[in-house]
């Protein structure tokens, strides 16, 4: 079976410079892989290059066994891929509920003429929109921000509630930016907590680029240390922790 | 050849005066982010003030001092006017605002027909030197000189004194500046004054290159200032007179080319200058650089459209109704039935700006231009014989695609650069679309006639009329309740998505690309179906109600009634009709002096409105009546580039 994604020797240039070099991982079904590395080590770019926001210089991108290199952010969204920002971007002007219903509406369909002049099949889009996103918000036990204005949430809400819009695409791979930044030590376990859970009962392939590692290191089935745009390590989250070429990547040269 | 390479080099001293006007924008943006649209405007009235002096007798030195003095004073008075405002692109339309009052209280002064006044020639055009056949007279040389020496000082004004240390800083970050203890304020206020300066000078030196003095031609003449102003990239002040100057070059050779291949077209100038100001835009973009984009990208400061469509469409059918009442019982007194059913086709031309502004989040001024494009398609429709009905329909789709056209760029540009898009091509379609052929039919007007039901014959006239007002009002409630529902339907959630974010908005499985020409097409659409109506109201479609102007009005109701009421835009369209009453004695209408004081009026107005707040009129009535739901207050202020913003 193919893996859900997958980069084939990833490279992205800026000019003479190697921001990624040579990338390749692949995530499974059911599976939670890492992205870590030190500050500018191409993590941000790699994850991009899988979003489709930047283009790879060279290299392949595969979702469920088919090449999407070339194909727009919102052509992948309908394969299945699904993610959330490292600042989070919900929308403003709309309610928690209207948030998850922009996502909602990919499984709808109805134009600007049948939405102006409320033909049939409006109603009937608001409708199935409106029941996916409810009942993801009943599934991350959510409910209660419903009607709630959603650039007023506190972050620590807000990336619930950005996860639960990612969730409303049925995604097949979950992409997740630093899902923890901006929340402290309690909320971060709640959330690796509600990861576990979200993957045991959806069973998509997770891929996070995250510093922290009381997140990486219990949710993570397999890790991606990136350096220099290059793989420097990967494996089980114990043989990372123990390789000591990463070591040194994140202390320094440490004397034998 | 040698004719092309004589014309080019006779193209030098123009090209002098588009680099002058240009770089009157380029300091005013440099230091504030802020594009100011008026420049064309300070020229026009320091044109006439020189004209009035020197007709007086005054010396010239006097002439020009007094001209440029009146340059910077305005220019002093837009800074004083934009500081309370917040967002850059706001600041820009308050600029459109002051581009009205000056056009409207010159021609409230002196008349709108063409020169009143003789433009004043300050330079004698005495031939200078002749090589050949080219031939260089002393104004022409003192023009590119003065241009030069004005290049010259500004360089040396930034480079060599701490006053443009200071502006170079706040530039480029007005907060750090203020906290290292630069007056920003006043800053801005040198540079805004300096660039008054400028553009008033350029205004005074062109006006005997352009052969006429009237309220249009100087404010068209703005598009080639941009166009320079963009080939300078907004900062480079050698590059700004560079562009100016070329385009002076390349003007005379395209026309001559045009004249010989398609002697039809018309309006070849501000075409090439448009040309140069989309190529400019969109080059520049690819090529990496952001910094037209760093001006503007601020959100349109717009409210969320409240809930209950069908409620707020009857709301605004009946607010009409009662405007037409009168009208539709069949007495109307000694009000006007043209005046009335005006009011309903503007209305509808306004509330497609509410659904651009408000709903899509763009700037368009160049909305009457559609309206201009449904006029002309329904007319072309009508003459192949199709009923009313259907051609009102060809008419809009035609604005329809034309918006989405126009809305193409808009993928790739900032809200500002495509109010500088939109505004060029508003100037260019004055000249160029109106007089085009295949449009117009060779004539400056199409013949429209009403549908049956509707016809003006003999004794039939009131109730033709009457008919055809339960037309436009019947339209208008479907338009109204299309923009409201459109607003609460899947379209509309993506259009409102995108307004926060774009890459956000892309990762929910929508097509950027798709849903923002949607948004224009439906916005043309409306457009083109108010521009189409209007001409079966007046029997035959042409250009000259479809002005640059009215672009810019209709934009500014829209702003002065509050971009994102869809009730608002009965209020927007009883204003423009408004605005076409001749008041006053006859020969102050002939002589366009009461349009000119609605012109200014509006731009007084729209300049008020902006410093005072940022909704509308409607929007505070009903804040007013209704303490719940709390104001959500301002959309975030700190909105990064969002690309920067997606991790880029």
């Amino acid at each position: 079976m193919a893996a859900a994604l997958e980069l084939r020797d990833v490279g992205v240039r800026f000019g003479s410079f190697d921001a990624v070099d040579g990338v390749s991982l692949s995530v499974h079904a059911g599976e939670v892989v890492g992205l870590i590395g030190p500050n500018g080590a191409g993590k941000t770019v790699t994850f991009n290059v899988v979003t489709g926001l930047q283009p790879a210089t060279r290299g392949t991108v595969l979702l469920d066994g088919r090449d999407v290199t070339g194909a727009a952010a919102h052509v992948r969204t309908a394969m299945g891929l699904a993610r959330t920002f490292q600042v989070v971007q919900l929308f403003a002007g709309m309610s928690v509920l209207e948030n998850l219903m922009v996502a909602a509406h990919r499984f709808t369909s109805a134009g600007v003429v049948v939405d102006a002049l409320r033909l049939p099949g409006r109603r009937r889009a608001l409708d199935q929109a409106r029941e996916r996103a409810s009942a993801v918000l009943a599934f991350l036990e959510l409910s209660h921000l419903a009607d709630v204005e959603a650039s007023s949430l506190p972050v620590g809400q807000a990336r619930l509630v950005e996860l639960a819009r990612a969730l409303c695409l049925k995604p097949k791979v979950l992409l997740l930016d630093e899902p923890a930044s901006g929340l402290d030590p309690a909320e971060t376990a709640d959330f690796v907590a509600l990861l576990a859970e979200v993957r045991s009962v959806l069973g998509c392939a997770m891929l996070l680029v995250e510093h922290d590692m009381g997140v990486v290191m219990p949710l993570c089935d397999h890790l991606v240390v990136m350096n220099f745009g290059k793989v420097l390590a990967s494996g089980t989250p114990s043989e990372v922790r123990d390789d000591p070429a990463v070591r040194t990547a994140y202390l320094g040269a440490v004397p034998a | 050849m040698s004719t092309y390479l004589a014309l080019a080099l006779g193209g030098l001293a123009i090209g002098a005066m588009y680099a002058l006007t240009a770089l009157g924008i380029v300091i005013v943006y440099k230091t504030s982010r802020v594009f100011n649209f008026a420049t064309g405007a300070i020229g026009l009235a320091c044109a006439y003030l020189a004209s009035t002096l020197s007709a007086k007798g005054l010396p010239i030195p006097l002439v020009i001092v007094l001209a440029v003095s009146l340059g910077v004073t305005i220019g002093i008075g837009m800074e004083l006017s934009v500081r309370p405002v917040k967002s850059t692109l706001t600041k820009t339309i308050v600029t459109l605002g002051w581009l009205l009052a000056l056009q409207g209280a010159v021609g409230w002064k002196y008349g709108t027909q063409a020169a009143s006044d003789q433009p004043a020639v300050l330079l004698e055009s005495t031939r200078l030197l002749a090589i050949g056949p080219y031939i260089l007279s002393k104004d022409q040389a003192a023009l590119m000189a003065i241009a030069v020496a004005v290049v010259a000082c500004l360089a040396a004004f930034f480079r060599l004194t701490s006053l443009g240390t200071a502006t170079r800083a706040v530039s480029e970050a007005p907060d750090a500046a203020r906290l290292l203890g630069i007056r920003v304020d006043r800053v801005n206020l040198v540079a805004w004054g300096i660039g008054g300066g400028i553009s008033g000078l350029a205004g005074v030196l062109v006006t005997p290159l352009l052969g006429e003095l009237n309220t249009t031609t100087l404010i068209i003449f703005t598009v080639q200032a941009l166009a320079a102003a963009l080939v300078g990239r907004l900062s480079s002040l050698p590059l700004t007179l560079a562009g100016g100057l070329g385009l002076g070059v390349l003007q005379p050779v395209v026309n001559r080319f045009m004249q010989t291949e398609f002697p039809s077209v018309r309006g070849v100038d501000e075409l090439t200058a448009l040309a140069v100001v989309l190529g400019a835009l969109l080059l520049f973009r690819s090529g990496g650089r952001r910094d037209v984009a760093a001006g503007g990208l601020e959100p349109v400061p717009v409210k969320p459209l409240p809930s209950g469509g069908t409620a707020l469409a009857l709301g605004a059918g009946v607010l009409l109704a009662v405007l037409l009442l009168p009208l539709l019982l069949g007495d109307t007194g000694n009000l006007s039935r043209y005046n009335l059913i005006q009011t309903g086709v503007w209305a509808l031309a306004v509330l497609s700006l509410v659904l651009l502004v408000g709903v899509v989040g763009q700037v368009s001024v160049c909305q009457a231009v559609f309206m201009g494009i449904g006029a002309y398609g329904t007319g072309i429709a009508a003459s192949h014989g199709v009923p009313f009905l259907l051609a009102i329909l060809v008419g809009a789709a035609m604005a329809a695609a034309t918006a989405a056209l126009v809305g193409l760029p808009a993928i790739r540009l900032e809200p500002l650069e495509l109010a500088i898009a939109t505004l060029s091509l508003a100037f260019t379609a004055d000249r160029f679309l109106y007089n085009w052929t295949p449009l117009n039919g060779g004539d400056t007007s199409r013949p429209v006639p009403r549908p049956g039901f509707a016809e003006q014959s003999g004794a039939e006239i009131a109730s033709g009329d009457r008919a055809y007002a339960w037309l436009v009002l019947g339209i208008f409630i479907l338009a109204a309740f299309a923009v409201a529902s459109l607003r609460r339907g899947r379209t509309g959630a993506a259009l409102t998505a995108l307004r926060s974010s774009e890459p956000a908005t892309a990762a929910m499985g929508f097509s950027v690309v798709s849903v923002k020409l949607r948004g224009f097409a439906a916005s043309g659409f409306l457009a083109g179906l108010a521009g189409a109506l209007y001409a079966g109201l007046v029997g035959n479609a042409s250009g000259a109600p479809f002005d640059f102007t009215r672009s810019i009005t209709l934009l500014a109701y829209t702003v002065i009634v509050g971009v994102g009421s869809v009730p608002g835009a009965v209020l927007g369209g009883f204003i423009v009709t408004f605005s076409t009453l001749s008041f006053g004695a006859s020969d102050e209408v002939a002589r366009g002096e009461t349009a000119s004081q609605v012109t200014f009026l509006t731009g007084v107005l729209l300049i008020a409105v902006v410093a005072v707040r940022d909704s509308g009129v409607v929007g505070r009535v009903r804040d007013r009546f209704r303490s719940d739901p709390p104001d959500p207050g301002p959309l975030p202020e700190q909105r990064e580039p969002l690309l920067v913003k997606a991790g880029l």
